[in-house]
């Protein structure tokens, strides 16, 4: 165990150390670092329920929703990839050498545990939010922070038996594959049908989440308890829930190293996976969403010079999407941004497009990370193709920009049928969507041709997202104060909008020459 | 030193490794040739403890995956994996650590001298080029002084010093005794240093030969192995 503890260390001390030796990425470090504290201290310390004190059967409800779809996904991929801890160093390094797998499971446990942090960085980001609209106890925050450790370490120990479990036959496979959609369809059906009675569906929510079937349901419910004690005081479910993942978690450790201690080959391909989703992740792409590539798009490029670059993309996007540009993140950016709407106060009136802009901007920032463009440098090509630097940064992001134009027609057509807006909001908004789309391209090319290639990827994304946070807060301030003279939706969308397009233009003009100065990585 | 009997090893619907058994003595190179595909890698990873399989494994007469047999073996992989945050000499610190070696220190500088790396050991895994990181995955494998290493495709990313290095190891290996295992699809790269060659084709082995049997034949190994896998010699008609 000492060596592992050794690797462990050291790993941490060499992180620290290596941002030391830049000073760009220290400065990069120290941001992040005042950041986290000072989300801890509002997380911590802010009052809670001061905009509204919505209903902790509401706050059950959310929880609820959150961990069923977080569980669902995560085990989907699980039955498929299985789950894994480790990186192929371990599985070449560590479990290969005289160590006992129940000591590399810990250690993997341990790893786990340092990879909970972000995810709680980012529960903790939702707080404040979260602080607003609930009232929250005085074991609130803890509380919510426990449900996601609790979350984070369970899921891959489910994963794993279930891989264990279902990769000797395909059938098994199938067989969870088909009790996990039936359940998630069971959810939805019933939730569609409450709310056919309620026409409400924040009510529909808490009616279907808010149940005692569901606190007590293994899993989901146990850990969903936990986060629910935030608003209210400890009762029975929560007891319930954390004793019941206590068990699970030690059980299903026990099982894993005590009954069968041959967990490697379940591991080994899940590893392969995490693997190739830390090099997409490097690449600007995220492997979850563009889980299989279609062969029977028919294939041809057309243009000529860096024009091929888009007719490139355009191809790769229509290989990776489920319809013409529509993909996994397109129905990520657009399921969620109408749930937020439809979960907001009914307060908010007439300015639903704008609340629906402006998440899935978020949505979008969050899940597009760094757009293709990105992959594209990674690759030599795109240094050698004789055309001007400017002509291949615009072509190689033109399709972004395309399948942004192509989600926003979806996702804003679709709202403004639901909140009966008028055609010029929904326009405005499609084109808002866009250009908020460009910002984050240029502005992650602009950090790119600023620090080279990244020391630290995550340091970046995380820097470029307080940066595009920054840089959009003029066009926020302009959407007040045009929505507050006015009342006009189609004013506020028009000047957070013409902000983001004054914005990309720019950030475009600064970051055009990147191919001039832009070592290749390959 | 290694005993292989009867593994066999199912992805799916694919049978990878089919019935294959072979032994590599103590002071032995055998050499795994085969085309892409023929189930060499997933013979080594079974081999390593990084599969399950039917059949037996037996290292040092123990289970492969035994912590005693684990002791014995080194493992270099194909594809070298490391630690992005540990320096070169961390590495080989982990590595003595997990394997519990003492003085280990000498041999580690050795090492790293004759894979001309002495001046990298404070270079992080990540900024390593992957040649140098192909060695390092061979340092670390040669430091626990296996009884029995296993090399999959080792040549490929090496420069010629290095090549060259690792082909003077190999017989450095087999005259201190060590059984040695290479896999590969290059002929050409272990055609001075091999003692048994195992041809894989389809998940089987179709064929094993020494290399006293296929001298007193005055056959060369590259016609054999393409006789055997039934594809007609490069050049040929």
């Amino acid at each position: 165990m000492r060596a592992l503890l050794f690797l462990v260390g050291k790993n941490l001390k060499n992180i620290i150390k290596s941002a030391f030796k830049r000073p760009l990425t220290l400065i990069g470090y120290i941001i992040a670092l005042l950041f986290i504290i000072f989300v801890i201290v509002a997380a911590f310390a802010m009052p809670s329920g001061l905009v509204r004190m919505s209903s902790p059967k509401l706050f059950r409800g959310i929880m609820m929703l959150v961990f069923s779809f977080l569980y669902y996904t995560s085990l989907k991929i699980g039955i498929e990839k299985g789950s894994s801890y480790f990186r192929m160093a371990d599985v070449n390094m560590a479990f290969t050498s005289p160590l006992h797998p129940n000591q590399v499971l810990l250690y993997g446990f341990i790893k786990q545990l340092g990879g909970t942090l972000l995810l709680l960085v980012l529960a903790m980001c939702q707080i404040p939010n979260l602080k607003n609209n609930f009232a929250f106890e005085p074991h609130g925050v803890p509380m919510l922070l426990l449900a996601v450790v609790v979350y984070t370490l369970a899921y891959p120990l489910i994963s794993m038996v279930i891989y264990s479990w279902t990769s000797v036959k395909k059938e098994r496979k199938k067989l969870m594959k088909r009790i996990l959609d039936a359940a998630a369809l069971t959810v939805v059906l019933i939730f569609i049908l409450d709310l056919s009675r309620t026409r409400n569906f924040t009510e529909s929510l808490g009616n279907v989440f808010d149940n005692p079937i569901v606190h007590y349901f293994p899993v989901i419910g146990w850990t969903g308890s936990i986060a629910s004690s935030a608003v209210s005081a400890f009762d029975a479910s929560f007891y319930v829930g954390s004793a019941g993942m206590l068990v699970l978690i030690i059980g299903l450790s026990l099982l894993l190293y005590r009954m069968k201690l041959d967990y490697y080959e379940d591991v080994l391909e899940a590893t392969e996976f995490a693997e190739q989703v830390i090099k997409a992740k490097r690449e600007g792409k995220n492997v979850a969403l563009y889980l299989k590539t279609r062969k029977n798009v028919r294939s041809g490029l057309s243009g000529q010079g860096a024009k091929a670059l888009f007719a490139k993309n355009i191809l790769e996007i229509r290989k990776t999407s489920l319809v013409f540009f529509f993909d996994r993140m397109s129905v990520t950016v657009i399921l969620s941004s109408v749930i937020f709407r439809l979960i907001m106060p009914s307060e908010i009136g007439s300015f639903s497009l704008l609340i629906i802009l402006a998440f899935s901007v978020y949505m979008m920032l969050l899940i597009q990370l760094q757009g293709r463009w990105a992959a594209e440098v990674e690759k030599h090509f795109i240094f050698l193709i004789p055309a001007s630097s400017y002509e291949k940064l615009f072509y190689a992001t033109l399709s972004d920009h395309v399948k942004n134009l192509s989600d926003g027609i979806v996702l804003f057509t679709l709202s403004g049928i639901l909140f009966n807006a008028d055609i010029p909001s929904i326009l405005a908004s499609i084109l808002s969507y866009v250009a908020f789309g460009a910002v984050f391209v240029y502005s992650d090319v602009l950090a790119r041709r600023l620090f080279g290639r990244a020391h630290s990827k995550n340091l970046i994304l995380f820097v470029k997202i307080l940066f595009s946070f920054a840089l959009i807060i003029p066009g926020v301030i302009a959407a007040v104060i045009a929505a507050s003279i006015t009342g006009i939706e189609l004013m506020a969308t028009g000047a957070v909008g013409a902000w983001a397009f004054v914005l990309a233009i720019t950030l475009f003009i600064f970051s055009g020459g990147i191919f001039n100065n832009l070592e290749a990585v390959s | 030193m290694l005993k292989v009997r009867n593994l066999s090893k199912r992805f799916d619907k694919v049978q990878a490794v089919d019935g294959v058994s072979f032994d590599v003595e103590p002071g032995e190179i055998a050499v795994l040739l085969g085309p892409n595909g023929a189930g060499k890698s997933t013979t080594i990873k079974s081999i390593a403890g990084l599969l399950r399989f039917e059949g037996q494994i037996h290292i040092n007469n123990v289970k492969n995956k035994e912590v005693e047999a684990k002791r014995a073996f080194g493992y270099i992989p194909e594809s070298p994996a490391l630690y992005e945050n540990l320096t070169v000499w961390e590495h080989l610190e982990f590595i003595a650590r997990a394997y519990s070696l003492g003085d280990w220190e000498d041999d580690a500088n050795r090492l790293l001298a004759r894979f001309e790396m002495d001046d990298k050991k404070d270079k992080l895994g990540k900024e390593l080029s992957k040649g140098m990181q192909q060695k390092l995955s061979i340092c670390c494998a040669l430091l626990i002084r296996p009884r029995m290493i296993m090399f999959d495709e080792p040549m490929i990313g090496l420069d010629p010093t290095a090549i060259k290095e690792l082909k003077s190891i190999f017989v450095e290996l087999k005259d201190s005794g060590c059984a040695v295992l290479i896999s590969t699809h290059l002929i050409d790269s272990v055609d001075e240093v091999w003692d048994k060659v195992l041809i894989m084709n389809k998940g089987k082995i179709v064929l094993i030969r020494t290399r006293s049997e296929l001298d007193s034949t005055g056959e060369s190994l590259e016609r054999i192995f393409f006789e055997v896998i039934g594809r007609k010699e490069e050049g040929e008609g």
